[in-house]
């Protein structure tokens, strides 16, 4: 065994910056200030190979980060285990005889839900694929470069803010919710959030950050200090595993699952925290399945806001929906969800018309949640793929039509069941979940194919076919902002690129029937996330395109300033080089920008106002690593702010535009 | 003239260096290990090289006992030892043998067993061949030091 720890760490159970301050590495945080940021990150490294494991601490030391090495994978558990909060990231060889690395990645990503960054000579697809489906944030190939490391801080901020934004979801909803989650939770989630605000305070050069940090962090140790920790060995984990199979996880609540789990001492809170965290990790796996079939993740968008769910309360989901933050297909995971709980009292009569009524507002979802609907009987019979489709097209684009806002909650009453139910049935088994969804997509992708050629016109096939995710938002963006001069600026930007047909299939206006056409796999896919991914095929890594799912969903909510939409957005290309990326966000925001309609008509304004400033910097953080990068998303972000301004106002006509439109073009695609 | 031996040594080790980037024996990441080195840890390249023979021979002799048991199967284990040598022969730079590395994965991915023999013959090869070029280089490395260490106070 070999456990050197090249310089002393305090351990303060906390942030980053909490421990900076009163790390050895770090003189004064008066002095250091938070400029130097990744100097005194603390690294684990694991590795058995110790010529490795040397260098690589070397290389670290360079870097001035704070490196403890190990060279078993046990051993380092169990040092991750005793002192939790040390550590920052985690960087694990792939193969140790004592513990698979994999395992030690899973570990962790339960346990104290670290970056793990994986690192071996095996540089196969294969093995790659593996440790990034196992939740690694990255995997870097031997020889391991100095330049490499340098890097690695990136993880750890963008989990950080990752998580930040999580909780500002549910904390801006709910002040006292964060309390009530389990421990692990109250601690992770305060740390996250007083790294990013260090972070931030940074940029803005303030003088007197130190001082609030300080504050902040004695509060959250008096809050979080309380309560007991509960070590999730192996045999609990698998006895939670297991009581969630029993259960199903979309039936899977904390309290059902203690019950069947049956340890003393474990508290619901205990469970529910390490719920939300299997959900999450399942969440990556998922994220993984669903890139190595080519298409974007349908299970991101049912599985993410569970996530969240798992701590909010009815007003939060009609304020969610209705913010457009939640896909709607995703409300009907959630409507499974909270039937089943306990706690949330929500099969009560008060809230399943709320949920309608969210839906409701948000119209333009529901053709996507009819999309689901049908769409999933797709992939049963696979013998008749185009008949069906169409007819299944047709019959929801009728109810589209001939059913006005009266008569939606009827047709929403028997939608959200199958849905239901369909998601359910996807998700039915959990550990085959990857590979039902894997197997699925790919034919889904098949299938997908040909029912388009079918109601495409053959000219347009080629290109509507690679962007077929991204049409629906941009359509129904331009058919809601049809008279302002914005939309085509729009079209504008997407006639520049190299995907022309966008303005070709909005401007002939039958871009709603492309709308369901799509759905039945775009609808899957929680909107927003679904483009980026789609449109670069290989070049994001999937920590990154999972992280970009967050953002812009998170956007839906936050969208009443239209400066704040774009610069959350513009995290993304920040993680993405390509051009075809910044298509990619673009349509993610304008499918924000759709969700926005209903979300000013309803009124919830109150929610969410208290982002702008962070996310305002969010924006100049990201693409500052690469500046070339930046110059360009600060001009779109001009170009575009204009359009969102226009959405917003024009939202109120929007809808019945929409609806006026979506029946001719069904119609006269439908002739055709 | 102490100056000058040192002299002679400096360009000694770099047309040894040459060589050795030259057949292939080596390559960039033994450039990166030199200079990782600094005043902190003076002895940096010989420290991880040190450790790099040591481990390599534990390899090299488990790989050998593997490939020579009678009713040799288990291929997987060898694969696990091969890529460790394969991440500390790259690590330090070790071209050649890093390559001898991978063609003997790919032999023994498909369990051929004459293969792997041959494959670990050269691998022995070339394993000596770098420690013997690596220590020789550091002898030199030594011997440059020391004589530049007579002649430093003698100027200031």
């Amino acid at each position: 065994m070999r456990v050197a720890q090249s310089s002393v760490t305090t351990c303060v159970a906390g942030s980053y910056s909490s421990c900076k301050a009163s790390g050895a590495s770090a003189s004064d945080p008066e002095v250091m200030g938070y400029e130097q940021f990744p100097a005194g990150l603390r690294v684990l490294v694991v590795d058995d190979d110790v010529t490795c494991l040397r260098i690589i601490e070397q290389m670290l030391h360079r870097c001035r980060y704070d490196v403890t090495t190990c060279s078993e994978a046990t051993v380092a558990l169990n040092l991750l285990r005793e002192r939790k909060g040390c550590f920052d990231v985690v960087l694990s060889d792939v193969h140790m005889p004592d513990m698979d690395g994999y395992k030690l990645l899973e570990r962790v990503g339960l346990e104290m839900d670290l970056p793990v960054i994986m690192m071996s000579a095996d540089g196969r697809t294969s093995a790659v694929m593996k440790g990034i489906k196992h939740g690694a944030c990255d995997y870097l190939i031997k020889p391991i470069r100095e330049e490499e490391l340098k890097n690695i801080w990136q993880h750890v901020l963008r989990k950080k803010w990752n998580e930040n934004k999580e909780l500002e979801h549910s904390g801006s909803l709910e002040e006292n919710d964060r309390h009530k989650r389990g421990n692990d939770d109250a601690e992770y989630a305060s740390s996250a959030n007083e790294g990013a605000e260090g972070i931030l305070k940074a940029q803005k050069k303030r003088s007197n950050a130190k001082d609030e940090d300080d504050g902040e962090l004695e509060n959250d140790d008096l809050s979080t200090s309380k309560k007991p920790r509960v070590v999730w060995s192996v045999e609990l984990h698998q006895q939670f595993v297991s009581a969630v199979n029993q259960l199903g996880l979309d039936k899977a609540v904390p309290k059902r699952i203690l019950e069947l789990m049956n340890v003393p001492g474990l508290t619901r809170e205990n469970v529910a925290s390490h719920l939300q965290k299997f959900r999450l990790y399942l969440k990556r796996l998922s994220g993984v399945a669903q890139q190595q079939s080519g298409v974007s993740n349908t299970i991101c968008g049912p599985v993410d806001p569970n996530v969240k769910l798992g701590s909010l309360g009815q007003f939060d989901i009609q304020a969610l929906a209705a913010s457009g933050q939640i896909p709607p297909q995703t409300l009907a995971a959630l409507h499974a969800e909270l039937l089943g709980r306990p706690t949330g009292n929500l099969m009560s009569g008060m809230d399943q018309p709320a949920l309608l009524q969210a839906l409701l507002q948000g119209s333009k979802h529901i053709p996507i949640e009819h999309g689901v609907a049908y769409g999933q009987p797709l992939v049963k019979c696979q013998s008749d793929i185009s008949k069906h489709f169409q007819q299944s097209k047709v019959s929801s684009v009728v109810e589209d039509i001939s059913s006005g806002f009266g008569a939606w909650p009827s047709n929403n009453l028997s939608t959200v069941g199958p849905s239901n139910n369909l998601v359910g049935l996807s998700a039915q088994n959990t550990n085959m979940l990857m590979d039902i969804w894997q197997q699925q997509q790919q034919r889904q992708q098949q299938q997908e194919s040909q029912p388009q050629s079918m109601l495409s016109e053959p000219g347009c096939l080629i290109n509507v076919q690679p962007s077929c995710l991204v049409v629906p938002s941009q359509s129904s963006a331009s058919l809601q902002a049809g008279d302002s001069p914005a939309s085509v600026s729009q079209n504008g930007h997407f006639n520049r690129s190299s995907v022309i047909d966008y303005s070709l299939v909005s401007s002939r206006s039958n871009g709603s029937s492309l709308n369901i056409a799509q759905f039945p796999n775009g609808g899957l896919n929680t909107t927003a996330g679904v483009p980026g991914g789609y449109l670069t095929p290989g070049s994001i890594s999937s920590p990154s395109s999972s992280c970009s799912v967050n953002a812009n969903n998170n956007m839906g909510q936050q969208g009443q300033s239209s400066t704040i939409t774009f610069s959350a957005g513009r995290q993304l290309p920040g993680f993405a080089p390509n051009r075809h990326d910044i298509q990619g966000s673009y349509t993610g925001k304008t499918v924000e920008m759709v969700d926005q309609g209903p979300f000013r008509n309803l009124g919830f304004v109150g929610k969410g106002t208290c982002f702008p400033s962070r996310f305002a910097v969010d924006e100049f953080e990201s693409p500052m690593s690469n500046l070339g990068h930046g110059k360009l998303y600060v001009d779109n972000n001009r170009v575009k702010l204009e359009p969102n301004v226009d959405l917003m106002e024009n939202t109120k006509v929007g809808i019945p535009i929409l609806h006026r439109f979506s029946s001719n073009d069904v119609t006269s695609v439908f002739t055709e | 003239m102490l100056g000058l031996g040192a002299d002679r040594l400096w360009a000694d080790m770099n047309r040894l260096l040459a060589l050795l980037f030259h057949q292939g024996v080596l390559d960039e990441q033994f450039v990166q290990l030199q200079q990782l080195q600094d005043e902190s840890s003076p002895n940096f390249v010989c420290e991880v090289v040190t450790i790099y023979f040591h481990e390599s021979e534990k390899l090299l002799k488990n790989l050998r006992g593997l490939l020579m048991e009678r009713e040799f199967s288990d291929y997987k284990k060898m694969g696990i030892h091969l890529n460790q040598f394969m991440g500390s022969s790259s690590s330090i730079g070790a071209k050649r043998v890093r390559n001898v590395c991978v063609a003997f994965r790919a032999a023994s991915e498909q369990n051929n067993r004459a293969g792997c023999l041959r494959a670990l013959e050269l691998l022995e090869h070339e394993y000596c061949y770098l420690k013997n070029k690596l220590h020789e280089l550091f002898h030199i490395e030594q011997q440059r030091l020391l004589a530049a260490g007579v002649r430093y106070p003698m100027q200031n």
